[in-house]
């Protein structure tokens, strides 16, 4: 799962990152509207974190601009102005959700799980395939009961491919949704995940569709 | 000579001196004239005639001098009672130069509020980027394993974010609820408030009852308007189990607007603690947020009520009074 913060005060933007890539996320950081109309653009995000008081395109803009455009991943709006008036105005421009500042840490991470749940048809917060259960609260992976350790790439991975199970996702679309913007990426790796997970969780989750990908089986 | 402060008193008294001093002067071209054209004038009636009409006139013109103070009168009410923003229609020259600068004197109180309010949301929001990063090293402190601190720097934060919301609605309120001339419609703060709340509460599978007229308004602003409803209805959303309502009545001269859910409650002993003022809410009990505080300042400020009760949904119900 690939999210993307687009915040201007530094300090909070590194705690933020922080927080998102400790709970499995890739991240991407924009300090600014603009770089972070372009990214919006140009990748592929599970959900955004925003801020409205950005730089150069102010924030409800840039959540305009981005949903005329027909960009529909889900936008968590960030903000210090925390009245009714305007969180109204976020809702009304596109935005999901609406937290104001202060906020808690475990709030965001936990509201921002949920978008990305129901953004992709996922209702229960386990996601799950027969015995293998991936709980997107603690970020724990159980197959029988018995916890599965995974890196955090194999777990973006898996993650990815149960929020959408019994569809075939193609090799570039996980690229696109494991790494982050800075990372040299190689879609070979993908295959590497996708061979340990399978020497982790047994063989029979993921099935490979010769030619299109890869897609992980519901009643298995 | 107190009558002669009066203005109506003074043109009158002034009219009959006029008239006075132009008798001898009329008198004498009288004369003039019956030296001039004698005999063969008859009689000077078509003169009384003329004379008739033109003190008909002259009172015709007197009263109507004095009509538009009348409609001074009523659209200065208006701006008082919040129905009018300016005065509007043209008015003799003489009383004109008032009524612009009147106007420009309003607008120029609208603009001072407008960038005062503005400042008070330039500071309040400033100090919540720093806070937000408090918050977050508070966290990382109790991670760490300094929990004191952490819960310390924890409590403080919140005590700061409480004492700002609390200010900056209140000043918002403080300024804008005396606004001359502000009117609001209650429905499309409510249908933008339901629109946002279900977005917002999307998982809980609620379902918001609006029955509000559009004919209803308010004397206020729209954002108050919103951040009292807005409070309401969130609260209302949080302990639903899956119905909300909001009705609005006409009352004479107020609006009665009513929030009813079918949560667990207030149970009348606590209902005064919720209300609290906002300023002691970090004292009040745990979990009790600052949102039916605010609402409660809010609405006082508008010289309205609000009022926990039992709700017919099982829940609790709050009824919202503002003038309207």
């Amino acid at each position: 799962m690939r999210v993307l913060v687009v915040e201007d005060e530094v300090s909070l933007a590194k705690q933020l990152v922080t927080a998102l890539r400790h709970a499995g996320y890739a991240v991407d950081h924009a300090a600014e509207g603009e770089r972070a109309d372009l990214l919006g653009h140009d990748e592929h995000y599970d959900a955004v974190v925003l801020d409205l008081g950005i730089p150069k395109m102010d924030g409800l803009t840039l959540l305009r601009r981005w949903r005329e455009a027909g960009q529909n991943m889900p936008v968590l709006v960030l903000t210090a102005r925390g009245s009714w008036h305007e969180k109204v105005l976020g809702i009304d421009s596109g935005a999901d959700d609406y937290m104001a500042k202060p906020f808690r840490m475990e709030e965001l991470l936990a509201r921002l799980r949920a978008l990305i749940r129901r953004s992709s048809g996922q209702l229960n917060p386990e996601l799950r395939c027969g015995p293998l259960v991936l709980d997107t609260r603690a970020g724990k992976v159980t197959l029988d009961r018995e916890e599965v350790r995974l890196t955090s790439h194999e777990f973006r991975v898996l993650s990815y491919l149960m929020h959408h199970k019994e569809r075939i996702v193609s090799q570039g679309e996980l690229t696109e949704h494991i790494y982050s913007q800075d990372f040299d990426r190689d879609s070979n790796t993908v295959e590497v995940f996708i061979a340990r997970l399978r020497r982790k969780l047994g063989s029979s989750f993921i099935e490979t569709v010769r030619g299109l990908g890869y897609r992980m089986k519901a009643g298995s | 000579m107190k009558w002669l402060h009066s203005f109506r008193w003074r043109i009158l008294f002034g009219a009959f001196l006029w008239t006075v001093g132009l008798v001898p002067l009329v008198h004498v071209s009288f004369i003039v004239l019956h030296h001039l054209y004698r005999g063969r004038i008859g009689a000077f009636t078509p003169a009384f005639v003329i004379s008739f009409f033109f003190m008909l006139v002259g009172i015709l013109l007197i009263r109507s001098a004095f009509l538009p103070f009348g409609r001074l009168r009523k659209q200065l009410s208006g701006l008082s009672d919040g129905s009018l923003r300016r005065i509007e229609g043209t008015y003799p020259t003489e009383v004109q130069p008032l009524v612009t600068d009147l106007n420009s004197l309003l607008e120029h109180r609208e603009r001072v509020v407008r960038r005062a309010l503005a400042k008070a949301g330039d500071l309040a929001h400033g100090l919540k980027n720093p806070l937000a990063v408090l918050a977050q090293e508070a966290d990382c402190a109790d991670a760490a394993g300094q929990h004191e601190m952490g819960a310390s720097i924890g409590v403080q934060v919140e005590r700061m974010r409480r004492q700002i919301e609390y200010h900056l609605a209140h000043a918002r309120a403080a300024t804008s609820g005396d606004v001359p001339g502000a009117r609001c419609p209650v429905l499309p703060a409510v249908e933008g408030l339901t629109r946002t709340l279900l977005r917002i509460y999307a998982d809980r599978g609620l379902s918001i009852q609006v029955e509000v007229s559009s004919a209803h308004f308010i004397r206020g602003q729209q954002e108050d308007l919103e951040e009292m409803l807005g409070n309401l209805l969130d609260n209302a959303c949080k302990w639903a189990k899956s119905r909300i309502k909001i009705q609005s009545v006409q009352e004479d001269g107020a609006i009665v607007l009513t929030v009813d859910d079918d949560g667990p409650g207030i149970v009348p002993a606590m209902r005064d603690v919720v209300l609290q003022r906002g300023v002691r809410a970090d004292e009040a009990a745990p979990g009790s947020g600052l949102g039916l505080a605010i609402v409660r300042d809010l609405a006082e400020l508008y010289k309205g009520t609000i009022v926990l009760e039992n709700s017919p949904m099982g829940g609790l119900r709050v009824r919202l009074l503002l003038p309207a």
